[in-house]
């Protein structure tokens, strides 16, 4: 890490995106899972509150130095399942009990006969659980969204999901270019580059 | 106390590295990048021409099973072979063999990865590709083989002017409700894992169609730490809730036979007995398309290792010995319950007018999963790959079975009738293994084959702490 010195000014830093447009935010690369970590809770320290890390595989560690609450997934999945049964039992036994009570070989149709409704409830429950599962990590994790501002660096959209990657966006509090640019480099960043949003017209 | 001191000097002088260490998931220590362009390049690279053949040929075969779905439904159910007093027969069997061999799928993609079993990541795409495509294949029967095939919403609960009202009391209702569960279930469990690995295509694409395609199915996956802290609880998630259903959907399945009252069908053991055959099915069908999978892409041969197809045996194994204890039981049963008609039913199917049914059915599924015993056998693929062909034909065989020697010695013996199959059902169940072998071929060529994400995850350059230690932990 030590052969990346650290640089003061930030004056010759490579720009990405439109120049004439707002800066976004300022990214570097790290080599490796262990180096981004270590960067993560350097800028937490530090007292950054608006950056976001871009790793190609879960990295275990990062979500806690980075104070990222727990997914409040499970209680969705929760909320999504148990209403999953009440809609499953409601959808059975209203219409099968009251509205069109449909005998068939004298079974009783109300709720002293629950066992025969409970099938129904159980894959009910596991497909509304499962699609509140997927629609919640989607929706809770900023998706679907086609266009980003980060994808206006080249290294960035070509390796997103294949390197290790450092954000800090231009509107948190502590947010100075020039400092931003040496403590990214300071913590072992490689190609540090000034994101600009792009012109509005362009994709 | 002396057997205590050897043991501890035992284990400080030379712990038998090789032996303790786990096999590693990735053969050859590769890395990360590796990984990505291993898997990769069988989507981004030339399509090669045993693809073209393959896809024509399960092509075509999907084409007629097509046709003959068409000419089913503007004619009648009278062009297949069911009729009195067997009205169930190939339709039911393949319903029952598809969706059962899902199960496997569903097992290694989900239950493995809750019992934290680290292998199964190579081949849990592989597998759920396979539980999504044969749901599909037996999602053809059951509409179809109502008859009339434009009354197929009558089966549901949409309010309406006729007052029909599907009977919740009754198990092909619930099949209904399973099998739409276990489909969107086990397709968005597939598709969520996909995202990542998804937009690894979309980075890489090279053309502008590419890039957009992957773009929109990978949502805009950046992989940010918050996306993953979500991901990784909705993999978890989704994990358990498809453990359940590798239980619920086969006993739901299941009670089609056993909630009724013919002899033969009307057991408690029913449920299980779907399941561990099931999973049995499953497991040839995924050693069936791994095998040439690996000869096909060479590189993959580090990813899904022989160890790895070790282990689908052994899972083979178990499931196959757990089929056999069920057989006995069966048997046991029948005779145990002093029910002259359950007796009579058990006589019948092995004495009976298709007695060559259950000898098949039990001369393959009685031996050969018990070869794989033999370490020399599971590490043999050719040899493993005909006989997980062969442990899906006996399963199919068991399915069909249990569908029509049951009904074809119904309760008067003036009406047995035995029941020959025809062109047409041959056909759609030809067509259902070619649209299967379609979807998979399409698979291959369109979507990463292996959980990049998940296994980069695992591999020791991506464990904490790797940088600063020399090696990789046990294997140097």
């Amino acid at each position: 890490m030590s052969h990346h010195l650290s640089i003061s000014e930030g004056h010759h830093l490579p720009v990405a995106g439109s120049k004439e447009e707002a800066l976004y935010a300022i990214g570097a690369r790290f080599e490796s899972s262990d180096d981004i970590v270590k960067a993560a809770a350097k800028l937490q320290k530090e007292g950054f509150s608006c950056y976001e890390s871009y790793t190609p595989y879960p990295v275990h560690g990062l979500a806690q130095v980075m104070r990222l609450p727990k997914s409040i997934l499970s209680f969705l999945v929760l909320g999504g399942g148990i209403s999953a049964i009440l809609i499953a039992l409601s959808m059975e036994l209203i219409p099968t009990g009251l509205i069109y009570p449909l005998m068939v070989d004298g079974k009783p149709t109300n709720f002293s006969a629950l066992p025969q409704f409970i099938p129904i409830v159980v894959a009910l429950t596991l497909m509304i659980s499962a699609v509140t599962a997927v629609a919640g990590m989607i929706l809770l994790g900023g998706m679907p969204l086609f266009n980003n501002p980060m994808f206006a660096w080249d290294l960035f959209e070509r390796g997103a999901s294949r390197s290790f990657f450092i954000a800090i966006e231009a509107h948190d509090p502590k947010f100075t270019t020039a400092s931003v640019t040496e403590l990214l480099h300071d913590l072992g960043g490689l190609d540090v580059t000034a994101i600009h949003l792009e012109a509005s017209d362009k994709e | 106390m002396s057997t205590l001191t050897t043991n501890a000097e035992a284990v400080t002088e030379t712990p038998d590295l090789e032996i303790l260490a786990r096999p590693p998931q990735v053969l050859n220590n590769r890395d990360p990048k590796w990984v990505t362009g291993a898997v990769c390049s069988i989507v981004e690279g030339k399509t090669p021409l045993w693809w073209w053949i393959g896809f024509t040929i399960a092509a075509t075969f999907a084409g007629i099973g097509g046709a003959c779905i068409l000419y089913m439904i503007v004619t009648g159910v009278g062009v297949w072979g069911s009729n009195s007093p067997c009205f169930w027969a190939w339709d039911i069997t393949n319903f029952i063999f598809w969706v059962s061999m899902a199960h496997a799928g569903s097992m290694i993609s989900a239950l493995l990865f809750l019992t934290r079993q680290r292998w199964s990541i190579s081949i849990a795409r592989v597998s759920e590709a396979m539980t999504v495509f044969a749901i599909m294949c037996a999602g053809v029967y059951p509409a179809i083989h109502i008859g009339r095939v434009w009354f197929v919403w009558f089966l549901f609960p949409i309010p309406n002017n006729y007052g029909m009202w599907p009977n919740f009391s009754s198990p092909l209702l619930w099949d209904v409700f399973a099998v739409t569960s276990y489909l969107t279930v086990s397709s968005l469990f597939w598709f969520a894992g996909m995202i990542p690995d998804l937009s690894v295509l979309r980075d890489r694409a090279t053309t502008k169609i590419r890039r957009f395609c992957y773009g929109i199915v990978s949502l805009g996956w950046l992989g940010t730490a918050r996306q993953w802290r979500h991901y990784e609880m909705m993999y978890v998630l989704l994990a358990g809730i498809t453990s359940v259903l590798v239980v619920t959907v086969t006993t739901i399945v299941s009670s089609d036979c056993a909630t009724s009252v013919i002899p033969g069908w009307h057991a408690t053991i029913f449920p299980f007995y779907f399941m561990v055959g099931a999973v049995y099915s499953g497991c040839a069908t995924v050693l069936t398309l791994l095998i040439p999978l690996r000869l096909a892409y060479p590189q993959l041969k580090e990813l899904i290792t022989a160890s790895h197809l070790d282990k689908v045996c052994k899972l083979l194994l178990f499931m196959g010995s757990c089929v056999a204890y069920v057989y006995v039981m069966e048997l046991f049963n029948a005779w145990y319950s002093g029910n002259a008609f359950e007796r009579g039913a058990f006589w019948e199917r092995f004495n009976g007018l298709a007695a060559w049914y259950p000898i098949t059915c039990l001369s393959i599924n009685l031996i050969v999963p018990q070869l794989f015993w033999f370490k020399k056998i599971r590490h043999c693929l050719p040899v493993v790959f005909v006989l997980a062909i062969l442990c899906n034909v006996g399963m199919w065989f068991e399915r069909f079975m249990i569908v029509t020697t049951s009904l074809i010695h119904d309760f008067l013996p003036s009406s047995w009738h035995i029941f020959h199959a025809s062109i047409v059902d041959i056909l759609t169940a030809t067509g259902t293994v070619g649209i299967f072998f379609t979807l998979f071929l399409l698979f291959i060529r369109f979507v990463p084959v292996i959980n990049m994400s998940e296994l980069k995850a695992t591999l020791p350059d991506s464990q904490p702490g790797h940088a600063a230690e020399e090696g990789h932990g046990l294997k140097s």
